[in-house]
This record gives structure tokens, C-alpha cells and sequence, in this order.
């Protein structure tokens, strides 16, 4: 996946970190700073993982939404169980036996989710 | 059947015996509450047995399977992590600001459960509010592993798996966020489901972060979570993320065979993204050759790393539960524990553009995932790098210095069950996790329960 390289986490002095509990309200005292602290430094490197420099129009709804299930689970035609590859090409006419068998070629977890250009990047480059 | 303790029976076994009236639940319960009563102090599963409701249940149980009423789940002794709601029953999320919490109404799932027949043992150990564990500074202490009580048992449904392993409960609920099913079902050797978003309804159930939040079951084999799932999926017009669609029913093909399925090996996630030990390898090579015994293809599979997934769950996790206790943490921040400080107090400081990527990169790793299903209809993996440490070993700052494997299914929003993989030369129990696509919880269900089948690691139980 082509995600940006780790950019190497800012140090933040204890000034600096009490300026952001202070701005969140919080009232700590100096040991639980210091679990802050160190807590944030980890979660400052995950946040520096994701990217942040997408498109404007890449996402709608900054939200997904799976397909409705077809009675996956209810009959065991719909679980997939596709019969061992055969040597050689199969005729057309094993194949469609296959599918009545089956059922429909096409999966029932489809998403309708849209594709966007930032998608592109998140596909496996292993 | 599984020899030894009633408690040690499975549900789809104890289910046959009540219903030839070969077993009487009241029977069952009570050994399953002596059980609780003489081990349970060495695991400390639960937080709260409920004897007397438990008893007056199996009764009402009994009376109902004389008057002709049947079922699987009729007279079966369940327990509930602590974060799910029971009616009349103090519901404590593990922590001390919920101490003298008495919920009004049982969750959905509870109440699914409940009319399903089964008898409520109690309420189960976690980590406090589903993430701020194992900790010391509670009212109760960590759950420990029945295989070895020195050990951690996963979390953050802890008590499930402990309770579940050691035969204290022929099934449990657990909730799943970022791995909190599967990571003690794998610890602790038992099967755990996290279903789908939207299949099991999450009303009554304590919320950590709602955008990942599951519910699901948790039982000593794959034949018993898909039991369990008959009765808690379905829709809930009260749970708006729930999905109306037409009720499956896992339970019926789990024998339906296996040959021709496309089994994807997620390799480089446990040899090279979090590199697990050499006995997590040496058990996947052997499961790899089980499932092709059983007739499957299998093949390597590739994802996105499990930093990837990891960095986005663990800033989604930190925003949602740091906003979801905001208020509680300010005015009473000294009385949670300190795991839990350290996990959700960093949450204050997400910047809502940082929360937002995360989400926005979430929908990228979702699309990126269903696409590996194109090739392959189910995936596998290992939930753990290693068997179960060393309670004294867990870190406040697990999972965000550590990534979960397991966090991979929650931020792709598919199924994902763990079952027994194996064991370990000290006997310690190793997990395997098959993920599908969504929606294929039958699928999955189907390729546990016999890959249970063809390794006999069922047969096995912890000596306490």
C-alpha cells in the first residue's frame, strides 16, 4: 500500500503539552502528563501514517456503507464453494452447470462503495 | 461428547441432551455454578454470579421443555461481559464509576438470549469500558488464563474467554472494537466471532468507539458461536447501524463441504508486518495443510500492512472513546485506572482533521479489502504473534506501540471468527482467524467448525 513514509514524531516540551491539556479542558497532574506524553508520542506516529493530502471531491460522505446482505448464511448454495479447478480450460456449458449449483457468480457482500482516486493508492503493493 | 464436568459440555451437545430430557437444566446450572463457585477464584472471570436468577431460570427452563417447548439455547448457561446491560442486574464496565450501575432494560442481545431460553449465569470480567486493561488499580482484579494463570487472557472480553475455557459457561458475549473477541478467544482456546457491522444490534451494549464497535458470541466451538448467533443477529430498529434483512441460519450447514474454496494465507501479516513466534508459524503451516485436506485452494494473499489498519482503528478507537468519556473524565478522572487513562486521554488532543483521515483512509483500506475477495473467499491469518504472555508483561501503551492483527477486520468492517489453531509444546492454546467478506459469517462459521473437526483440538481442556 503506498502510504507515506513515517515522518519522524516531533519531541514536545512540557510547555507545549500543557498548553494542549489545558486546551482540552483537562486538569492533570504531573504523572499523568507523563502517561500523556507518552501515550501521544505513540499515537502522533499513527496519525503521521495516514494520509492527509487527498482531492477535495474524494469522499462524499466520509463514511461507508456495506451492501444489504442476500440471504447470505440461509441456504448453502449461496456460501461459496467453488469446485476445484480443473485441468485445462472448462467447457462453457461445466461452467454455467457451476453456477446453477452455486448460485450467482456475483458476491453478496458487494459494497456500494465508490471508488476514488485515493482508493487507487490503498491497493496492496506486495 | 466431551468427557468430564457438565460444564465442559458445548452447547450443541448439552442442547441434545435437554432436549431427549437427558439432562435436566437445573441440573446443568447448578454444576455450573459449583463449578464457578470452586474454580473461579484462581480466574477471577466473573464480577457477579447471579445464583438465585440463574436457578429460578433453569427452572422456568425445565418446566418449558416439559410443556413440549424446544430449542438449542433452552436451558443453556450463558454469562454476560459486564458491559452489556441486564435488567435489574448491576452492569459495571469493569470500573469504579459504574459501581452502583442498575440497569432498567437488557440489551437486545440480552433479551434475544433470554427469550432464546438460555439461564443467566452473570456478569463477566473486561477491561474497564471494554479498553482500560488488565489493571490492577480496580474494585476486581484481571481475569487470568485457565491454561496458565500467570497468563494474560486477552482482552477486552477477558472474563469470556477465561469463563468459557474453564468451563464456567457454555457461552458468553463479547464486544469487538479492535480485536477484544477474537484476542481472548485465541488466548484462552476457545471460538469467538466478530460479526458484520449492522448484524448484531449493539442497543444496551456500553460503547467504546461506535464506528467500530461489534457484538458477538463467544463458546467453546465454531458450531456453538453460530448457535449462539441464530439467536442475538437480526435487526434492531433501535441500533441505527443495524441491517434489516432476512435471518440466516448459521447453525444449519456447517457441514457442508469445504472442497473448491479459495482460502487466501494473509503470510506476510504474522511473518513479517508483526512477526510472530516460531511455534504461531509452525501452526499455521499445519492449518494451511488442514484446510487443504479438507478441499480447499490455497493460496498466498496480500493486504495493506496491518500498521496501516492499525494506525487508522487505534485513532479512530482514541478520538471516539476520549469523546464518548469526556465528560466523566473530567469530573471524575482519578477514578479510572490508569491503563485506561493512558489509552483514551490521548484522544483530547486528535485533531478532528486527523480523526477525519483516519476515516477517509478507512474507506480506501475497506475497498482495498473486498478487493482480496475477488480472489479468495475467505482469508486466514493468525490473531497473535505468540501464545498468551505474561500478565506482569501487558503494556498501558499496548496497541498503539504494538499493532493488532486482529484490528485489520474491524477497520474493514468484514466477519472474522478465531478458533482453536493448535497448542503450543507447554500446552498453550494458539488461535487461527478466518476472515470473510461481509456478510459471510455462515462461510466462516463453516470452514471453523471443521477445520475443529479435522485437528481434535477440542478435545482438550484446561486442568485447573
Amino acid at each position: 500500500m503506498s502510504v507515506p513514509p513515517v515522518t519522524p514524531v516531533p519531541s514536545m516540551s512540557p510547555a507545549e503539552m500543557q498548553i494542549l491539556v489545558s486546551r482540552a479542558g483537562l486538569v492533570l497532574n504531573p504523572g499523568q502528563v507523563a502517561d500523556l506524553v507518552l501515550a501521544w508520542r505513540q499515537l502522533a506516529g499513527l496519525i503521521s501514517r495516514v494520509p492527509h493530502d487527498r482531492k477535495l471531491v474524494d469522499d462524499m460522505a466520509i463514511t461507508f456503507r456495506l451492501a444489504p446482505p442476500a440471504n447470505a448464511g440461509s441456504d448453502p448454495r449461496s456460501v461459496p464453494a467453488i469446485p476445484a479447478k480443473a485441468p485445462g480450460k472448462a467447457p462453457r456449458t461445466a461452467r454455467a452447470k457451476t453456477r446453477a449449483v452455486t448460485g450467482p457468480a456475483k458476491r453478496v457482500a458487494g459494497r456500494t462503495l465508490v471508488k476514488t482516486k485515493s482508493a487507487k493508492r490503498a491497493k496492496p503493493t506486495r | 461428547m466431551t468427557p468430564g464436568h457438565p460444564g465442559f459440555l458445548t452447547i450443541a451437545e448439552a442442547g441434545r441432551l435437554i432436549a431427549a430430557k437427558k439432562l435436566s437444566p437445573v441440573e446443568l446450572t447448578r454444576a455450573t455454578l459449583q463449578r464457578i463457585q470452586a474454580v473461579d477464584p484462581k480466574l477471577n472471570s466473573y464480577l457477579l454470579v447471579t445464583e438465585k436468577q440463574a436457578l429460578s431460570a433453569a427452572r422456568a427452563a425445565e418446566r418449558a421443555i416439559l410443556s413440549g417447548r424446544k430449542g438449542p439455547l433452552l436451558g443453556i448457561p450463558v454469562a454476560y461481559k459486564d458491559i452489556y446491560e441486564t435488567a435489574g442486574v448491576r452492569t459495571t464496565a469493569h470500573s469504579r464509576l459504574l459501581i452502583d450501575n442498575v440497569p432498567k432494560q437488557d440489551a437486545e442481545v440480552v433479551r434475544r438470549l433470554h427469550e432464546a431460553g438460555t439461564v443467566m449465569l452473570g456478569k463477566l470480567a473486561t477491561h474497564e469500558f471494554a479498553i482500560g486493561g488488565p489493571a490492577f488499580d480496580l474494585p476486581w482484579p484481571p481475569a487470568r488464563n485457565p491454561w496458565d494463570t500467570r497468563c494474560f487472557t486477552g482482552g477486552s472480553s477477558s472474563g469470556s474467554g477465561a469463563a468459557v475455557a474453564a468451563g464456567l459457561a457454555l457461552g458468553a458475549t463479547g464486544s469487538d472494537t479492535g480485536g477484544s473477541i477474537r484476542l481472548p478467544a485465541a488466548y484462552c482456546g476457545i471460538a469467538g466471532l466478530k460479526p458484520t457491522p449492522g448484524l448484531v444490534s449493539r442497543r444496551g451494549v456500553i460503547p467504546l468507539a461506535p464506528s467500530l464497535d461489534t457484538a458477538g458470541p463467544m463458546a467453546w466451538t465454531a458450531q456453538d458461536c453460530a448457535i449462539l448467533l441464530d439467536a442475538m443477529a437480526g435487526h434492531d430498529g433501535a441500533d441505527p447501524a443495524s441491517v434489516a434483512a432476512p435471518k440466516p441460519t448459521y447453525a444449519r450447514f456447517l457441514d457442508a463441504p469445504l472442497k473448491g474454496l479459495r482460502v487466501g494465507v494473509l503470510r506476510r501479516f504474522y511473518e513479517h508486518d508483526v512477526a510472530a513466534s516460531p511455534e504461531v508459524l509452525q501452526m499455521m503451516t499445519r492449518a494451511t495443510e488442514t484446510l487443504k485436506q479438507l478441499g480447499c485452494r490455497v493460496d498466498e494473499a496480500s493486504l495493506p500492512s496491518v500498521d496501516d489498519y492499525n494506525a487508522v482503528g487505534r485513532i479512530i478507537i482514541s478520538a471516539e472513546a476520549y469523546a464518548m468519556h469526556e465528560a466523566m473524565l473530567k469530573a471524575r478522572l482519578s477514578e479510572y485506572s490508569r491503563v485506561f487513562r493512558v489509552r483514551v486521554l490521548a484522544g483530547a488532543l486528535i485533531r478532528a482533521a486527523d480523526y477525519i483521515a483516519a476515516q477517509r483512509q478507512r474507506t480506501d483500506l475497506i475497498i482495498a479489502t473486498e478487493a482480496a475477495f475477488k480472489k479468495f473467499d475467505v482469508l486466514i491469518s493468525s490473531p497473535t504473534a505468540s501464545p498468551a504472555p505474561l500478565l506482569s508483561e501487558q503494556r498501558p501503551d499496548d496497541g498503539f506501540a504494538r499493532p493488532f492483527l486482529t484490528t485489520v477486520a474491524n477497520v474493514a468492517a468484514v466477519p472474522s471468527l478465531v478458533v482453536c489453531g493448535g497448542f503450543t509444546t507447554t500446552g498453550m492454546p494458539l488461535g487461527l482467524e478466518i476472515i470473510g467478506p461481509a456478510w459471510s459469517e455462515a462461510t466462516i462459521l463453516r470452514v471453523g467448525h471443521q477445520f475443529e473437526q479435522a485437528t481434535g483440538t477440542r478435545a482438550r481442556r484446561p486442568e485447573l
